[in-house]
């Protein structure tokens, strides 16, 4: 079972590296002009930083083509483990800009743990569901990888970063799904995040009530279990408002505003507006590279992060806009096709749990970015400027590469 | 370990991409919705985004005397502005300005929220800093990050005379005074406007017009630069107002009614020019200026003289004898009446049931109309004018513009009150009122209210026989018609020997008007008004000639007492000293 490591180039997916080098390349360009008028030391400046990240970024990825498989799989529970200790340390130092998010062990810059968590709990749940060789048409059989992804989640909820708990949280459908989990116990998953929202509204609330019933009934369970879901859910449901009023304003705000972005134009809204602008006055063609207004008289919030993608619109136009989303769906769906085709079951549960942690941050930074979502604060994989997260997509992309190739082991 | 194999089924995966596809194109179609069907809506947004307009203050025009002399000129000061958006810490940025600069904090931060308009707007902390306080923040600039500062021309009176009637005063434009302005983009917030006197009737020529830059800047409000398309234009000034004040005959003004409350008013009979006009008291016309403190301000308010009511023109006053030229010409109108014959004043005079008493309770004996009106007799005026229907008095007094505004530059003007038969009905009821009130009109007592502004156009009225103009402030092109009341040559010979008796006749009440100065004729009338606050006021109107010129006068002083020994020798001191100033300026 245990064979000499054996890997050639030929055997990497090609067309996932040029999606990778296209992506960090048109982030190196957009940053360059981002960075025009940067003053201040390397780690001030967006592109040096980046040119400076990338270095260890694709050493990491390479040296994770050299570890072998099994031994990603022994050391997934111990990884994950680790990972949750360093998501839980900030919470022992001083707050950085009011939120937990940051490790500062000395260097120049400081490091976010919940960047790597997301990978290491998506390794272990891919152990767990693959090691489990479970009858996943049962709902109990559900409970432990739950609980796997929620300790991560509600911790980084607590930094507090919905974005990136989102991020965390989002791989466990698609794998349970990939587990063969019946759709019916994804959607019961999901219903009592519906209760909660529906329940801010009588119509909408007795509409999902009905709904719920529905596919209750339709899907046969027990009586017994029939009951004690729909009512667990309509408690749930009736619950969330005193949730809500024990919410932080803060995330009350981020939440309201997305409700009615005009309604504060100079406070949170006040990101998604300046968004919106600079892209929609990009138009096409885009302003040119280095001429975004909105960009270089810093109208534009994180423009080198969070708002990447609005400086793209801006300076390069609907035009780049579109192949970088279409690269980026490429790229993805060739992560899934990996997943589709790998021979054993822990590479393919990994994989897709990759992929999907790619296309939550893809969709909800864009969606964002573009005023669909309320702002959440992630990053544009390989194209937005960042230490910690640059090298958490690179180790990702490595082991995408690494799982990818199918041989015996 | 790894043994377990892949289940995944083709049917999942196709699942798996559809919904990668999915959300991709929703993004693409979100993207397509904002780069290029909103694209024209969000360029124009994305260019009012950068570009800020900056307004500067033009300084307002200066007033100036007829000699060219400064009244009202414009300091230099410094306005302390905060971009609330810059604006870290305001706190303990407010706390720090204010002990730099030795201001309360409470002050700074109170016109924060009374100028703050928007994120990127500049708002202004505090207002008349010196140059020494500037550099002293300057000092500490950087720790006053998103603090500015900006050039305001400040009102400043750098003369002798306070005028402060006269001149008025700017207020600063607020939220409650923008409201009522009719055209907003003439001024905003913190803009001065002329809200009284001069500063408010000339409003138009003092103001001048904003410069506006339009700077390029960044999202911190940062000016990057002027926007190319749209040059910067320089703020113009507004136009001086040249005043037909005098500035030496203001001052003898203001001096002689030190302590008092009262009206003089100095002028050209011909022109309606004034030279001079006093309200008094008065106050400092820098009080309106700066930061006016509470306490200031409350001290005016309840004062109990009233400083801030111009009496030249809004105090209402019975006038008493000085209107007694108006019931001789209306006499006089009347063919039959003959002003040489004596009626017999003994104090006091039975008409009805009700007896009108003369001032001088022993009476005056034999008295013609030349005689009755040099001593100022009561009794020869009730005796004379006793068969008159009222409108015919109250028509004379309105030809000499009693009852209406004088249309003097100045607003705020009441326009006096002239009782009619009509008015008397409605006031009293049809036979709620006697021919009695006739008699105490025909003396200028009872219900007959004038401004002193009206006075002074009586007066002029009377020196140039009805051909003078309306009395103002600012020589402008097209002065408001003036009345011309017209009578024959010989009425107007009788008042003028009448009003030259009233100075130089040895029982005459003005006499102590005339100045001993050969070939200074005074001509005049006393008044001694009685009211219902107190002692009566004292009048005194005229003019006077001296070589080719003329000057007529108005003194009020209220509650004084007695017009010939009160405001006649005040319009004595006021002839002295234009003879000295002549007598000076011919040497």
């Amino acid at each position: 079972m245990i064979q000499a490591q054996s890997f050639e180039l030929k055997d990497l997916p090609i067309k996932i590296i040029w999606a990778v080098v296209f992506l960090s390349t048109i982030g190196l360009i957009v940053l360059k002009s981002i960075s025009q008028h940067h003053i201040g030391g390397v780690f001030q400046n967006p592109f040096s930083k980046q040119l400076l990240f990338l270095g260890p970024s694709v050493i990491g990825a390479i040296t994770i083509l050299f570890i072998p498989r099994y031994t990603i799989h022994k050391y997934a529970y111990a990884l994950y483990a680790i990972s949750i200790i360093f998501v839980i340390l900030p919470f022992f130092g001083n707050p950085h800009a009011g939120t937990y998010r940051w490790l500062n062990i000395g260097l120049p810059f400081a490091i976010q743990p919940s960047e790597f968590a997301k990978i290491f709990t998506a390794i272990a749940l891919a152990r767990y569901l693959s090691d489990h060789n479970l009858e996943m048409k049962n709902f109990s059989s559900i409970i432990i990888p739950i609980i796997l992804v929620l300790i991560p989640t509600s911790i980084v909820m607590n930094q507090p970063d919905l974005g990136t708990a989102i991020v965390i949280l989002a791989p466990i459908l698609p794998m349970l799904y990939w587990s063969g989990a019946r759709p019916f116990y994804l959607f019961l998953l999901l219903a009592p995040l519906f209760s909660m929202l529906m329940a801010f509204h009588n119509m909408a609330f007795t509409v999902w009530a009905i709904v719920l019933g529905g596919t209750i009934f339709v899907a046969r369970p027990k009586t017994i279990i029939s009951f004690g879901l729909f009512f667990g859910n309509i408690f749930i449901g009736l619950l969330s408002p005193f949730l809500w009023n024990s919410l932080t304003n803060y995330q009350q705000n981020r939440i309201l505003t997305f409700i009615n972005p005009e309604k504060d134009p100079l406070g949170a809204a006040y990101q998604i507006i300046q968004s919106k602008t600079a892209i929609g006055s990009g138009g096409l063609f885009g302003k040119g590279w280095g001429d975004g207004t909105q960009t270089h008289l810093k109208f534009l919030p994180v423009q080198e992060s969070d708002f990447i993608l609005s400086v793209i619109g801006e300076e390069l136009g609907f035009i780049t806009i579109f192949v970088v989303l279409i690269v980026f769906g490429y790229f993805i769906v060739q992560v899934m096709k990996q997943s589709y085709l790998s021979k054993d079951r822990f590479s393919s549960l990994a994989l897709i749990g990759f992929a999907t942690i790619f296309l939550s941050h893809v969709f909800v930074n864009t969606a964002m970015t573009v005023g669909l979502i309320p702002v959440k604060g992630l990053p544009f994989p390989f194209i937005s400027a960042g230490g910690s997260f640059l090298i958490a997509c690179y180790l990702m992309f490595g082991l995408i590469l690494k799982l990818s190739v199918n041989y015996s082991d | 370990m790894l043994k377990a194999e892949n289940i995944v089924s083709f049917r999942q995966y196709l699942i798996a991409i559809g919904i990668t596809w999915f959300l991709i194109i929703v993004l693409l179609v979100r993207f397509f919705q904002i780069q290029i069907i909103g694209h024209d809506r969000y360029r124009k947004k994305a260019n009012t985004n950068r570009i800020r307009k900056i307004t500067t203050t033009a300084p307002r025009g200066l007033i100036l005397d007829r000699n060219g002399q400064i009244l009202v000129d414009n300091l230099p000061t410094y306005v302390l502005t905060a971009i609330p958006g810059e604006l870290s810490q305001k706190g303990e940025k407010f706390g720090l300005i204010s002990k730099t600069i030795g201001l309360d904090s409470t002050i700074v931060s109170r016109n924060y929220k009374k100028y703050y308009r928007g994120r990127f707007i500049s708002t202004r902390l505090a207002k008349d800093l010196t140059f020494h306080q500037i550099s002293k923040l300057e000092e500490n600039k950087l720790n006053l990050e998103g603090i500015y500062y900006q050039q305001f021309p400040e009102r400043y009176f750098p003369s002798v005379v306070r005028a402060s009637h006269i001149l008025g005063y700017v207020k600063e434009v607020d939220k409650s005074i923008r409201a009522t302005i009719k055209d907003k983009s003439e001024y905003e917030l913190g803009d001065m406007i002329g809200w009284n006197g001069l500063e408010k009737k000339y409003e138009s020529y003092l103001k001048g017009k904003r410069g506006v830059y339009f700077y390029e800047v960044d999202a911190l409000g940062r000016e990057v630069g002027y926007v190319e398309d749209l040059p910067p234009k320089k703020p113009e000034p507004g136009r001086n107002i040249i005043t037909t004040l005098d500035i030496n005959i203001q001052k003898t003004l203001e001096n002689l009614m030190e302590g008092s409350r009262g009206v003089i008013l100095v002028g050209i009979p011909e022109t309606g020019e004034i030279l001079g006009a006093v309200s008094a008291p008065d106050f400092k016309p820098d009080l309106f200026t700066g930061l006016m403190l509470e306490q200031d301000w409350q001290s005016i308010l309840k004062h109990p003289d009233k400083p801030l009511i111009n009496r030249f023109n809004q105090g209402l006053y019975p006038p008493g004898s000085i209107v007694k030229m108006i019931t001789a010409i209306t006499l006089l109108k009347n063919q039959e009446f003959d002003p040489e014959v004596e009626q017999i004043c003994e104090g006091s005079y039975q008409f009805g049931d009700r007896v009108f008493g003369c001032w001088s309770t022993q009476g005056h004996g034999g008295m013609n109309l030349t005689s009755a009106m040099l001593n100022s007799c009561d009794v020869y005026f009730y005796k004379s004018t006793h068969y008159f229907d009222l409108d015919i008095l109250s028509n004379s007094f309105r030809k000499f513009g009693f009852g209406q505004p004088s249309q003097i530059d100045i607003s705020g003007e009441s326009s006096g009150l002239v009782p009619t038969v009509s008015f008397m009905n409605k006031r009293y009821g049809r036979y709620g009122w006697s021919k009695g009130a006739l008699l105490n009109i025909s003396i200028g007592q009872g219900e007959l209210l004038v401004t002193p502004i009206q006075v002074f156009n009586y007066v002029n009225l009377l020196a140039t026989r009805g051909i003078a103009q309306t009395p103002h402030f600012v020589r402008v092109d097209q002065l408001p018609e003036n009345i011309h009341p017209n009578f024959e040559s010989n009425i107007w010979d009788r008042i003028v020997s009448d009003m030259r008796a009233v100075i130089v006749d040895e029982h005459g009440t003005g006499k102590s008007a005339q100045p001993n100065t050969p070939g200074f004729k005074v001509f005049g009338k006393t008044g001694t008004a009685e009211n219902s606050h107190g002692e009566s006021h004292a009048w005194f109107l005229g003019w006077a000639e001296y070589y080719d010129k003329k000057y007529s006068i108005v003194v009020l002083v209220e509650n004084g007492g007695s017009g010939g020994t009160i405001a006649a020798p005040i319009a004595h001191q006021v002839f002295s000293n234009i003879i000295n100033y002549n007598d000076m300026a011919a040497r």
